[in-house]
């Protein structure tokens, strides 16, 4: 049948032959059955690229210049030595990214920890466990700006809940945002009461999805409760806990909303972190050509400590 | 008269009157505001204007925090959304140097604020020539709905009479056994907050920031002995009459004090007054008293303009501009400065601060606040003043938390102070370190 409907076609001096038509088309379809998967991921991936790169060289593009505004236009001189320079010599953003790695690291080992308990604790439960989980969704729920202003009340030496039951227990009036010694422990507190449950929530999930027939063959051969937990329940649950930190960090290298509401860096320089710096520098201080250098060197950063943590999880065989 | 007639006549009267109503009745406008303490005042005097001259206005209010971005997006467009927008002096240099304002003689030729506005300090008026904001040479660009600066808020019923200097403070601070916790509560939060607060005291002890930034003269003064003892008592006050870890104490928490009852007196922006005597709000209802900032011994009474400016946006059409003028003329009249008080306002007319309205218990603090006016001055007027802002409000910080001495907290901040004006390429120098 299609023989006859090509013959049909009008046949012109320079038409190629049918043979060479039919084998141009069985290379072309030859050519998109070995690279389907290629030619149907492009679009999408081209569109990714286009928004994740391109945002990136003009931030690139913004760090190696001084910026300014005018209703004449944007104004760009070059100045990638001299922010450099500033840079190297900003002992803020240094401090920043100090007080921002002690943040990740303690609050997420806090809420990793926390939140294990509190889902091997659910994991027991015959009745409830719907509420449960329901009622710890609900730190996570609060607007962080809610949350922000909550805690600096409960903190307020004054007329704060927790100074209060500080003085009645130990006669001391605590003032945790307001001392260096204490402020970026106040505000890891305050982290890891919103955060908590979403390592719960991940780990519980983790644990229901275990193979009680393991668990309970460990049992049989008379492991105690925390050699289960040792040498059966963590190995496996170990990717849940591996997606879960990954997530968690990340989460915390971008902490933002509250350490701003709470104590917008201070008191001094104790609980500046790398987010709150860049928006300064970019906002209030409007350098968005430093601001842009920061940003890269922060993102570098966490790109860095994301790397580490893939390296170290490859030759623990989990990832 | 026939029907035909009666008919005809009113079609014809209804025609004129939608006619006339287009022609007389103003564009509608909207304008960009904070959600600040005196917001209300301004709210329910924008629903006056609108029910007195039929003009249609829209209101975004946003949180400080999101004001200056969204300004800023507004007017670098080829056009705008706002026909007004709302800064406070540290930014408003920034859109006048930027050419992103109209001057307002330019949508009126005729326009002028008279004698009896407060213009900061001349922060309304924009000197193209010299890249300054001032009245000499300037053109007026904006008006502003509250010029805002400090007021000394006591206890009557704990304090007899206002402190007129520094040291009556510090008297009242060794007197014990008042009901009040604390005899003075400053604001040392760092940032905006402690450099807002303490530049009252320096600029009453004759200290600066630079020499004489308005003629050119960028010479760091910051390090001066001047300064130092203005911060010397700024620590003393906080440290020793007032709540524990100055260093984190904000407005908010400064307000919460006073209307607690739990502070004889402080250094607050007129705005806060608003508070006082809301019973909903407030345990010192009647209670509280305003002066004007106390000044050294042997110094002057000064304040700090913390003021805010509404302009019109160049990228806005002919026909909007002229009706944000109608309106920016509306509120400068003593009727709407007046209704504005009454609704909660800071007005900027002397005529109404210190008109028949001051006499009355609950605009006590308005003669005072006309009185603070005249002390004031503006700081920071230039384009490096937000990144300059931040180096002094994190270098007194730690000086009033005790991370640095006096010396060194200013000899860094004046170091690094006169680095940002080498880097913009002004005529700069700096004083010998404090020792």
């Amino acid at each position: 049948m299609a023989t006859i409907l090509v013959s049909k076609r009008p046949v012109t001096d320079s038409a190629p032959p049918q043979s060479v038509v039919s084998s141009r088309r069985t290379r072309l379809l030859d050519l998109f059955d070995r690279h389907f998967r290629l030619i149907t991921i492009a679009p999408a991936a081209l569109l990714i690229l286009s928004l994740t790169v391109a945002p990136v060289i003009e931030l690139v593009r913004m760090a190696g210049a001084r910026i300014s505004f005018t209703n004449d236009g944007v104004q760009r001189t070059a100045a990638l030595a001299e922010n450099i320079s500033r840079l190297a010599n900003d002992w803020i953003y240094w401090r920043a990214l100090l007080n921002t790695l002690a943040f990740v690291v303690t609050s997420t080992f806090a809420e990793l920890v926390l939140g294990l308990m509190l889902a091997l604790a659910a994991q027991r439960m015959t009745r409830g466990k719907g509420v449960v989980r329901t009622l710890m969704l609900m730190p996570i729920l609060i607007p962080p700006v809610a949350i922000g202003n909550m805690w600096r009340l409960m903190y307020n030496p004054e007329f704060g809940i927790i100074a209060y039951v500080v003085d009645q227990i130990a006669g001391v009036r605590l003032d945790m945002l307001g001392s260096t010694s204490t402020a970026l422990l106040a505000v890891i507190i305050v982290d890891v009461w919103h955060w908590t449950p979403f390592m719960f929530l991940i780990l519980l999930a983790g644990l229901e999805g275990l193979p009680e027939e393991v668990i309970q063959a460990s049992h049989v051969d008379g492991a105690s409760s925390l050699q289960r937990l040792r040498f059966v329940v963590l190995p496996m649950l170990w990717p849940a806990i591996a997606i879960a930190f990954v997530f968690r960090s990340i989460g915390a290298f971008k902490v933002f909303d509250q350490i701003y509401l709470l104590t917008s860096g201070g008191p001094g320089v104790s609980t500046e972190v790398l987010s709150l710096y860049v928006f300064k520098v970019f906002f209030q201080s409007n350098e968005l050509g430093y601001g842009a250098l920061l940003s890269l060197v922060t993102i570098a950063i966490v790109c860095g400590y994301l790397a580490v943590f893939r390296i170290a999880q490859r030759r623990k065989g989990t990832l | 008269m026939t029907t035909l007639t009666r008919l005809l006549g009113s079609s014809a009267l209804l025609a004129s009157t939608l006619l006339a109503s287009q022609v007389l009745s103003a564009e509608p406008i909207t304008i960009l505001i904070n959600t600040s303490p005196w917001y209300g005042g301004f709210e329910a005097l924008v629903e006056k204007y609108e029910a007195d001259t039929g003009n249609k206005v829209n209101i975004d209010a946003v949180p400080l925090g999101g004001l200056l971005e969204k300004a800023r997006n507004a007017v670098r467009g080829p056009s705008g959304e706002y026909d007004i927008i709302n800064l406070s002096n540290a930014w408003a240099v920034e859109f006048y140097a930027g050419n992103y304002l109209t001057a307002l003689t330019d949508i009126d030729p005729t326009f002028s604020f008279g004698d009896n506005i407060i213009d900061a300090d001349g922060m309304l008026y924009w000197n193209k020539d010299r890249q300054w904001p001032t009245k000499d040479g300037g053109v007026p660009m904006a008006f502003s709905p509250n010029a805002n600066t400090h007021l000394w808020y006591y206890r009557t019923d704990q304090i007899e009479k206002p402190p007129e200097t520094w040291d009556d403070v510090l008297k009242t601070c060794q007197t014990k056994g008042d009901a009040a916790n604390y005899s003075v509560v400053l604001r040392g939060a760092r940032g905006n907050p402690i450099r807002f607060a303490f530049s009252t005291f320096m600029l009453s002890f004759g200290g600066s920031i630079e020499k004489d930034a308005p003629n050119g003269d960028f010479t760091v003064t910051f390090n001066s002995p001047e300064v130092k003892r203005a911060l010397q008592l700024y620590i003393k006050l906080a440290k020793e009459c007032g709540p524990p870890n100055p260093g984190s104490i904000d407005q908010g928490e400064m307000i919460q004090y006073i209307v607690a009852g739990k502070v004889k007196q402080a250094g607050i922006v007129v705005a806060a007054q608003a508070q006082m005597d809301d019973p909903e709000k407030s345990a010192v209802v009647g209670k509280i008293g305003y002066a004007v900032m106390p000044r050294p011994a042997d110094g002057e009474n000064k304040d700090v303009w913390g003021s805010w400016q509404m302009g019109i946006p160049a990228n806005v059409s002919a026909g909007r501009k002229e009706a944000a003028m109608e309106f920016i003329k509306y509120f400068l009249t003593d009727e709407a400065q007046t209704y504005y008080a009454e609704a909660g306002g800071i007005p900027v007319s002397r005529t109404v601060l210190e008109g028949p309205l001051s006499e009355q218990e609950k605009f006590r603090w308005m003669k005072p606040y006309s009185q603070a006016s005249l002390n004031a001055k503006q700081v920071l007027q230039y384009p490096e003043g937000a990144e300059i802002e931040q180096i002094i409000g994190l270098r007194l910080n730690q000086a009033l938390i005790g991370e640095l001495s006096v010396n060194e907290a200013l000899n860094t901040a004046a170091t690094e102070i006169h680095d940002v004006f080498v880097r913009s390429g002004r005529k700069t120098g700096l004083l010998p370190p404090l020792q």
